[in-house]
């Protein structure tokens, strides 16, 4: 990893953080020794200043959460913490590296998040599909199982999702763990008053917990120093697409999106000396910016002035060839296959999206269906039961807001301008892949 | 009747509180393992095992795309082409299994070796093309690469 | 009782009401004489979902449209429906649109025409042409998710009421949702019937017309259609229900919500049964045996003069069994026909109800809100009195805690059908399940006519009234010794070989009258359509007049006279269409005898029986809810029927290595019978549960083998 301040990470690249010894060996576990001195208040203080904002995607402030959960004597019922490592946003993939090089600082933090919101029972709903991380916590837990002086009266367990990308929102999440159909539930009652098992419930991201630690060994307003204003200390960005080094970076909130996509160790730029088309700056949720917008701060208040965010911090870049069409079709193909199927707009419409799409795509749409694209978006968003019918129109309504022209060039017989020069052409997805059990065929 | 599952799917149970459902997606994942897949009976089991109904079960399962409602083969290869992946060429590593197999996307080969699927975002998009063979990531596979995973596959 | 809620004031479309805090917004809005439209709301079904996004209101406060079925009146809250915000208007349009993109528009064609709330919404709220340009979703429709309900897939809207009727009312876990998104669709396992005590609620729940009744469909357009408000006669629980009728004929059973009876719900037993009303044996007009199995009709004059002649030469050594499902009025005049016209005091009544049960009278509703529950019951709640099991899965649901052991202290609630239970166990309420839909009333009526005692001695002539007492093999015992049988029916085979004379009977469809059920509630049943014989008060009044009694023919003058002496004076015309339960009786008799001891004196086996891994088991030998002369007669029902089935305690199945849907052996001298074992957690330990008929020669107590 490069010579940025590292948080999540440090030590990392130096040593097999995965072993318990190898941890502790750099003073692992002793900010969990310092916070079980505090009081469950003062916990949550140190939070509180460190601002730290969680980093699941929808950046709640992680100390406030944490005192919005009843005290023991005033909801008897037991309390719980839910790690949110269901990790499916489309161009993330920061918490798989997390967990599978970092598990301890990770659960060193679940650990001292327990002691701050009086949990004794925490879940760790981990997305089946990552076996790798999942063993390697499986053998840091039973590490830590026989050192009773850690885990303390704590037990954890892990969760193994089986395939839904809306089990990572939280009340869909906290469904799949009671064992149902992982669909989202009307809020309020928000999780930290009644959540799981209808008991005060806190829900954090991987990431959000594996920072813990490091915030209260160097005190929260330390780790406040770092980053800029509302985006506080460090995030693990995840790099994909068009750039010469993808992977995983820790960088301090407020470097620029043009530094983290070009400068060599980082991103490294785009290969073939093609040009930077178009980034997507937090997962495919985000409102997409065209290559020319990159000379932004990556923290929330200077993507927010320009309509977008940092999501889950997966930033996907495309080069020239990418037809955004195409982007768009593949977006609500995913996001149509996702669709947890409770709520009208959100089911209906993203399926509404994709057949819009590709007529465009094929050149079978005029200029009256662009226009009805963009209505469907506009009427599924602000709509929906959860955020995640309302990212999909918002989505792709960007790629249409910022690449009108070349919606445009495809109508009215038309077609695509691009066709197989882009890497996106003829993508089978899952949902058109009608033989793909379990979701039911959807005869045409 | 498998004795032996109903003991696992009671220990699993153990771990989540009375009377709570949680045990049903660890239950159907240990069902999965060892029918190969969700039978009818396979869902009679664990609905047995947890006091639910086979109705209740399924209707879980197929909630979920991990979960198989129908005969798949030994072997599962999964190509993800979501964007970060498809932006690396997923679509031609798909193609090549297609073609290594003889069977398309969603289908199992003739042999009964291997099923191949399309797959949602597998959460390794900077490494891609990401391929899970049997649940395990193959990173930045190629076209080319397909052929010798196969060969391992019917090898195995 | 609780505090006064707090009032708040909420404006709504700049109207302002007062309604007390936390009421729903829905309702909020209907307290203002405003319309939220809803589809997948419905409380009776729980906390809302917001799933269908049809209510979408604007609060002021709020950047965001909301779901108003999801908020609850607050003070000061200002919200503005679809009349005055052009926001939540767009909203339910667009919701609307969303719907229709799916849905096959064949209105003309579809049951639900007419009265469907998503053709009704369409017309108030929805987009007045199509944007949709491609193929709408496609299944095979309708398909049969039961003898009884149809389904059809394409109309489906997915609000996940009939799933969340299934889930969390019955809980009977049988339908429910496959696949997610736009796949997801409702669905039995493998396509199995779902076979399920209260399936036929999600035909009313449906706000489309995709989930029907195959026994309306294509029966009837709402236009063409009466409803008549009456009261189930199936059970002892008396459900407030709606017959349709055309053309002189019922068409379906609809549910009339009586909050503190039925919550709107309905078994299938009440709901589908009602084709017994037009049985190929049913009877019409009078019948003389004409030698052993055969019979010729006759015309009334001949019956009465034929019943007239054996009434007479059996003196007052008569006996008269009776059904327990007869009206109070019909009860009524018999026992003044047969007790002051003929001193024939004796009768087989249905029911020994003791009067200390008034003393813990309460409505049905109030188990809902019990903390503790004491069940002890041998025969299945839900086959002797369905409502009643759905009343205790609410409070189940609440944390009640139930019991199916003798509680050792006092419980708020007692539910038993052993009425002698209701002085042993301390309970705030006590519910006795009558084994008849009206015992109760019938026992009433019969007690009060006359104060004379039954002679003891054989009887000479047997009145067999109604086809319950004639299928009741103790009764066709007591007739078989007889010289005379006179039986009252409504379908010719129940009687064939046993009754000298046959008076056709009508169903509780068919007439006027009243019927106390399991609460004690005094409940008017209407007539809904003619029945194709004269009504039994109008043969009884004027054979009564051959023994000089005085019968009227007419129910509100029969009544009149029992009501009293036995309903306080009450008029026929204010029982009303629902029905208020009279207080409980105001002195409590002394307190309980503490409960466990006694109730082991009474059965045998007790507690330790299913203990280990050998024991034997006590068998109790019920009698199913889908039995009966009229579920006999509604061939659709009979896959309801228990068939093969064993019902085992878990821990007894358990300690016997049993698990659901085995195979196992039920054994008891010699007889032994292979059956598939059902676990339940609702059933005492050491207790088997096997339907009557399929026990058949098993001994009380069996061992249950693998
Ligand atoms: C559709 C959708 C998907 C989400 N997926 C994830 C996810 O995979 N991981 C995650 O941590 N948060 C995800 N979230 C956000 C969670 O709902 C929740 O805000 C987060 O787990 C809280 O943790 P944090 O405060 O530590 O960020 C998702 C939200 C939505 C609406
Ligand atoms: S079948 Fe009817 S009740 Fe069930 S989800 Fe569909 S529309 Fe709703
Ligand atoms: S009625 Fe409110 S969301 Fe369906």
């Amino acid at each position: 990893m490069p010579d940025v301040t590292q948080i999540v990470m440090a030590g990392a690249d130096d040593r097999d953080l995965t072993k318990l010894a190898e941890y502790e060996a750099i003073g692992g576990y002793r900010a969990l020794a310092k916070a079980r001195a505090m009081t469950p208040a003062e916990v949550t203080d140190e939070l509180i200043a460190s601002e730290l904002r969680g980093r699941g995607g929808a950046f709640f402030a992680t100390g406030r959460k944490w005192s919005f959960v009843p005290k023991p004597d005033q909801v008897p019922n037991p309390h719980y913490l839910v790690v949110n490592a269901d990790e499916s946003e489309p161009g993330s993939f920061k918490d798989n590296e997390i967990m599978a090089r970092v598990p301890h600082r990770f659960f060193e933090g679940c650990l001292i998040t327990a002691h701050a919101v009086e949990s004794k029972d925490v879940f760790v709903y981990i997305r089946g599909e990552y076996t790798g991380p999942y063993e390697v916590l499986v053998d840091a837990l039973e590490e830590l199982s026989k050192r009773p002086d850690l885990r303390g009266d704590v037990t954890i367990v892990l969760h193994r999702g089986a395939g839904a990308y809306i089990c990572g929102e939280e009340t869909a999440l906290i469904e799949s763990l009671e064992g149902k159909r992982g669909q989202p539930r009307s809020k309020p009652p928000f999780p930290a008053i009644s959540g799981l098992y209808a008991s005060p419930t806190v829900v954090n991201n991987v990431e959000t917990m594996a920072t813990v630690a490091p915030i209260v060994e160097m005190g929260g307003a330390e780790y406040a120093k770092l980053g800029v204003e509302n985006s506080r200390g460090t995030r693990v960005v995840s790099v994909s697409g068009h750039v010469a080094n993808g992977g995983n970076y820790e960088i301090e909130n407020g470097l620029s999106l043009r530094d983290i996509i070009f400068r060599a160790d980082l991103g490294g730029g785009v290969p073939g000396g093609r040009a930077l088309k178009a980034v997507i700056p937090g997962g495919s949720s985000t409102v997409i910016l065209t290559g020319d917008e990159i000379d932004v701060g990556y923290d929330f208040d200077s993507l927010l002035k320009l309509n977008t965010a940092m999501g889950s911090a997966g930033i996907v870049c495309l080069d020239e060839r990418v037809c955004m069409v195409q982007l768009g079709i593949r977006v609500s193909e995913f996001y149509e296959h996702e669709s947890c199927g409770k709520c009208t707009p959100c089911r209906e419409g993203t399926r509404w999206m994709t057949t819009i799409l590709r007529k465009l795509e094929d050149g079978r749409a005029s200029r009256d269906e662009l226009d009805l694209l963009l209505d469907v978006c506009d009427r599924i968003n602000g709509k929906c039961l959860c955020p995640l019918g309302e990212t999909a129109a918002v989505a792709v309504a960007s790629y249409v807001a910022k690449f009108r022209d070349e919606f445009l060039a495809h109508l009215d017989g038309a077609g695509c301008p691009f066709g197989d020069a882009s890497p996106l052409d003829h993508v089978l997805a899952p949902v058109a892949m009608h033989t793909h059990s379990p979701v039911a065929e959807v005869p045409a | 009747m498998s004795a032996k599952l109903f003991d696992e799917i009671q220990d699993v149970r153990a771990r989540y509180p009375e009377g709570s459902r949680s045990a049903v997606l660890p239950a159907l994942r240990l069902a999965q393992e060892r029918y190969g897949w969700l039978t009818p009976d396979a869902f009679r089991e664990v609905a047995d095992a947890l006091e639910l109904t086979p109705a209740y079960c399924k209707s879980v399962a197929s909630f979920y795309d991990m979960f198989d409602l129908a005969p798949v083969g030994r072997h599962k290869v999964e190509v993800c082409t979501n964007v970060s992946c498809a932006l690396y060429g997923a679509q031609q590593v798909l193609e090549a299994f297609e073609s290594e197999l003889g069977c398309r996307a969603g289908e199992t080969s003739g042999d009964g070796a291997v099923t191949l699927r399309a797959i949602e975002c597998l959460g390794g998009c900077g490494w891609g093309t990401v391929v899970a063979v049997d649940h395990e990531y193959r990173l930045r596979v190629q076209p080319e690469d397909a052929v010798a995973i196969v060969e391992e596959l019917r090898g195995a | 009782m609780s505090a006064q809620p707090e009032l708040v004031t909420v404006t709504i479309d700049e109207r302002s009401v007062e309604v007390p805090k936390g009421t729903g917004m829905v309702e909020t809005a209907a307290a203002a004489g405003i319309e939220i439209p809803v589809f997948c709301y419905e409380p009776r079904l729980g906390a809302a979902v917001g799933a269908c996004r049809m209510c979408l209101v604007e609060i002021e406060g709020m950047p965001k449209l909301q779901a108003g079925c999801t908020l609850s009146a607050q003070d000061g809250m200002v919200v503005r429906t679809a009349r005055t915000s052009e926001k939540a208007a767009e909203g339910q349009n667009s919701t609307l649109e969303f719907i229709l993109v799916n849905h096959p528009l064949d209105c003309p064609v579809c049951d639900k025409g007419g009265e469907c709330p998503l053709q009704d919404l369409t017309f108030r709220y929805g987009p007045g042409n199509t944007r949709m340009q491609f193929p709408k979703r496609t299944f095979e429709k309708p398909i049969p998710i039961s003898p009884l309900i149809a389904l059809d897939r394409e109309r489906c809207i997915l609000c996940y009421r009939c799933t969340r009727f299934s889930e969390s009312v019955s809980e009977d876990g049988q339908l429910v949702a496959e696949n997610r998104g736009a796949g997801s669709v409702i669905a039995t396992f493998e396509d199995e019937p779902y076979r399920a005590h209260f399936s036929g609620n999600v035909t009313e729940l449906c706000p489309v017309g995709a989930l029907t009744s195959t026994q309306y469909r294509f029966e009837g357009r709402p236009w063409e259609i009466q409803n008549v408000p009456t009261v189930c006669g199936m059970c002892p629980v008396g459900c407030n229900i709606s017959a349709t009728t055309r053309e002189g004929k019922v068409k379906r059973i609809l549910s009339r919500n009586h909050p503190e009876v039925d919550e709107g719900w309905l078994c299938d037993k009440g709901r589908f049964a009602f084709g017994h009303l037009r049985a190929a044996d049913r009877l019409s007009e009078p019948l003389r045996r004409a030698g052993g199995r055969r019979y010729v009709p006759i015309s009334w004059d001949e019956a009465l003069d034929d019943a007239e002649r054996l009434l007479r030469d059996a003196g007052p050594s008569i006996v008269t069994a009776l059904s327990g499902g007869e009206s109070v009025e019909q009860a009524y005049a018999l026992a003044r026909l047969l007790r002051i016209g003929l001193g024939a005091h004796a009768a087989v009544l249905p029911e020994d109800v003791p009067d200390t049960l008034d003393h813990y009278r309460a409505p049905l509703s109030a188990i809902r809100d019990a903390k503790s529950i004491a069940v002890l019951s041998d025969e299945p709640v839900v086959e002797r009195a369905p409502i009643v099991d759905l009343w205790l899965r609410a409070a189940r649901r609440n944390g009640a805690a139930i019991s199916y052991e003798a509680p050792a202290g006092a419980v708020d609630v007692l539910v038993t059908d052993d009425p002698d239970q209701a002085t042993r166990v301390t309970a705030a309420a006590v519910y006795y399940l009558p084994r008849t839909p009206n015992g109760r009333g019938v026992t009433d009526a019969w007690s009060c006519a006359s104060d004379g005692e039954p002679a003891d001695e054989e009887p000479r002539l047997v009145i067999v009234s109604g086809d319950e007492a004639a299928t009741d093999p103790s009764v066709r015992a007591l007739a078989e010794r007889a010289d005379a049988v006179i039986g009252i029916g409504m379908f010719e085979e129940d009687f064939r070989g046993l009754a000298d004379l046959v008076l056709p009977a009508t169903s509780y469809l068919e007439r006027d009258g009243t019927t106390v059920n399991l609460e004690g509630r005094l409940q008017r049943q209407r007539r809904a359509v003619l029945a194709p014989c004269p009504d039994e008060l109008a043969w009884i009044s004027r054979l009564g007049e051959r023994f000089e009694v005085e019968i009227s023919p007419h129910a509100s003058v029969v009544f009149g006279e029992i009501s009293s002496r036995c309903y306080g004076g009450i008029e026929f015309g204010d029982v009303g269409e629902r029905a208020e339960l009279p207080a409980a009786a105001v002195s409590k008799p002394p307190t309980a005898t503490p409960a466990s001891d006694k109730l082991s004196q009474t059965t045998s086996g007790g507690r330790g029986a299913g203990a280990g891994a050998g024991g034997a088991l006590r068998l109790v030998a019920y009698r199913p809810l889908f039995s009966g002369p009229a579920v006999e007669r509604t061939p659709e029902l009979h896959f309801q029927r228990p068939d093969g089935e064993v019902e085992l305690a878990y821990d007894d199945a358990r300690a016997r290595g049993i698990r659901g849907g085995d195979t196992v052996t039920v054994s008891s001298n010699g007889t032994a019978l292979q059956l598939r074992a059902r676990l339940s957690r609702e059933l005492r330990a050491g207790t088997v549960r096997i339907p009557r008929d399929t026990a058949a020669d098993l001994h009380p107590t069996v061992e249950v083998t693998k």
